[in-house]
């Protein structure tokens, strides 16, 4: 690790992401969402329900999605071709995209928050679990990155995992019978195991979400070393 | 930094002869070869080297401007040099706030130029790297290899080009299908051109040029010729971009052609001076002669040749 070549990469894709137009609209679109729900909403607390929704918008369509645009991009136009003189380099620009990837979530988040109201999270449980929530998000961003080849094939990545995880909440609202299995699984989902922290602030489900960190941290791994042998 | 060694001795490929290269650090060496060998070349130095080569072919950042270009790469390789002064070596300072993908192909490669320079690999392996730029941009590559000549760095310079490798390299080589062959740069030692001897023609009554194109042989009006080159020996007459074999040699064609203004310009080279469009003067005191023709081909001129022609021009 090189602090120095973390900041180069920090400084350049900060620069870029302000010039680039699909990147800027990413954040907007949970914070139009927000402003939307807390209109509906007329002055009353918002559902949890609802306010995952957001979360999940913006964990999904910030985090995942800038990480991996600004990943395929630099495999699209060979932009690191010649950068790399060491696997280590490689490991400075990831962390130098997640820490631009994690200001923009964080900067989103607090707005979203300042619109719908800071109630519901102000709390040591749900703040660790929205962080394991970046993280997780944040892994699959890298994964998808390495081995998405254009930015045109991102989108048809970005669907499954905003429908999957981003818009987990919503299942109730697909009127599935009470116990039926789907509803069983989508419970076990990051998004709702954080619902549910914020709920009732106990630790277990805290648990499973490290349960999927961890496991979306080996798909990343496991996308790192294929693509290594592919080279 | 010590002199690095090319040794290609891998009989399976087909394609690239075996040979040895030797990359002398007080020297810029420059390979001349067709596409093909070019490739292969490139792919053996690549893979089986590990060398980096330069050949522009991968993207710069087109949303930034060539500013902050140049800082990502100064700071990610850790260039100890100063970025004002490397924009100043690389003349970019009249573009520093222009957005990359707006630049022209003269000015994105004086940023490629600027990041090969900060890269700090050795030896620097270029490809084409003046191929379709401007006057200026050349100049600025010239002070490059100038800079990796004093700092003893060992550069190699692939071209398809004789011109640019007669250009750029001190050491030229010409690669075929036979192995690697150099080519003398400078003709400053070459062979006792026997001006002093008053040579006059016989006859003037060669009025045509003949050349063998398979079977046939064509003959030129030599006021049709642009220039004369020698390959491998052979005498070359080339008009716009096609050359034709002749039999002569390039001393024996010089001799008859030079009451119809032809004048050896280069050791390989004999030119014709009604085609002379510009004399372009290089920053290290080199020399190359632009050719009025469809393709605007520039042919070298040698250092010493450069007070004759001047005096044939009445320049001085």
């Amino acid at each position: 690790m090189n602090t120095q070549r973390i900041s180069a990469i920090f400084e350049k894709d900060l620069k870029d992401f302000m010039k680039n137009m699909m990147l800027l609209m990413m954040p907007i679109i949970p914070i139009v969402l927000a402003v939307v729900y807390s209109r509906l909403g007329e002055g009353e607390e918002l559902p949890l329900v609802v306010i995952y929704i957001v979360v999940g918008v913006i964990f999904s369509a910030v985090t995942t999605s800038i990480m991996m645009t600004m990943m395929a991009e630099e495999n699209e136009k060979k932009t690191l071709r010649g950068l790399m003189l060491s696997p280590a380099s490689f490991l400075d620009i990831i962390i130098g995209k997640s820490l631009v990837t994690g200001l923009m979530t964080l900067i989103t988040l607090v707005i979203s928050f300042s619109i719908i109201g800071f109630g519901p999270i102000l709390n040591i449980y749900t703040i660790i679990g929205l962080f394991l929530l970046f993280l997780f998000f944040l892994f699959l961003g890298i994964g998808i990155g390495l081995f998405s080849k254009s930015i045109a094939s991102t989108s048809a990545y970005m669907m499954p995992v905003m429908f999957l995880f981003g818009f987990t909440p919503m299942i109730e609202f697909l009127g599935l019978p009470e116990g039926s299995f789907g509803l069983k699984l989508a419970d076990n989902f990051p998004l709702m195991q954080v619902m549910k922290v914020s709920d009732t602030g106990s630790w277990l489900p805290l648990g499973v979400v490290t349960i999927w960190v961890i496991g979306a941290a080996l798909f990343t791994l496991i996308c790192f070393k294929k693509t290594k042998t592919d080279d | 930094m010590t002199s690095f060694k090319i040794n290609n001795q891998n009989e399976k490929n087909e394609i690239l002869p075996q040979f040895t290269l030797d990359l002398d650090e007080a020297n810029i060496t420059a390979v001349h070869s067709d596409m093909e060998l070019q490739a292969e070349l490139i792919n053996t130095l690549m893979h089986e080297s590990g060398i980096s080569v330069f050949d522009m072919k991968e993207g710069l950042y087109e949303r930034l401007t060539v500013e902050d270009n140049i800082a990502f790469y100064h700071k990610w390789f850790e260039c100890k040099i100063p970025i004002a002064e490397v924009l100043v070596l690389f003349d970019l300072q009249a573009c520093v706030k222009k957005v990359l993908k707006k630049c022209t192909r003269s000015e994105q490669r004086r940023v490629y130029f600027a990041k090969y320079y900060m890269t700090n690999t050795h030896p620097k392996v270029f490809v084409e790297p003046i191929h379709g730029v401007d006057i200026k941009t050349t100049n600025t590559f010239l002070t490059l290899l100038e800079q990796f000549k004093k700092y003893n760095i060992p550069t190699l310079i692939l071209v398809s080009n004789m011109e640019h490798a007669l250009l750029l390299g001190n050491v030229a080589y010409k690669l075929n299908e036979k192995g690697l062959h150099e080519i003398e740069v400078e003709s400053s030692d070459s062979e006792p051109i026997d001006e002093g001897q008053a040579f006059t023609p016989s006859t003037v009554k060669l009025f045509k040029i003949p050349a063998k194109v398979d079977d046939k042989v064509i003959l030129f009006d030599p006021l049709e010729i642009d220039y004369i080159e020698s390959q491998d020996g052979k005498s070359m007459i080339v008009i716009n971009d096609t050359s034709y074999a002749m039999d002569a040699t390039l001393a024996e064609t010089e001799k008859t052609l030079e009451i119809y203004g032809f004048f050896r310009c280069h050791r390989s080279y004999i030119v014709n001076l009604q085609k002379v469009r510009e004399i372009i003067t290089w920053s290290k005191n080199t020399y190359s002669l632009r050719i009025d023709n469809r393709v605007q081909s520039t042919i070298p001129l040698s250092r010493t040749k450069i007070q004759d022609i001047q005096e044939m021009f009445n320049l001085k």
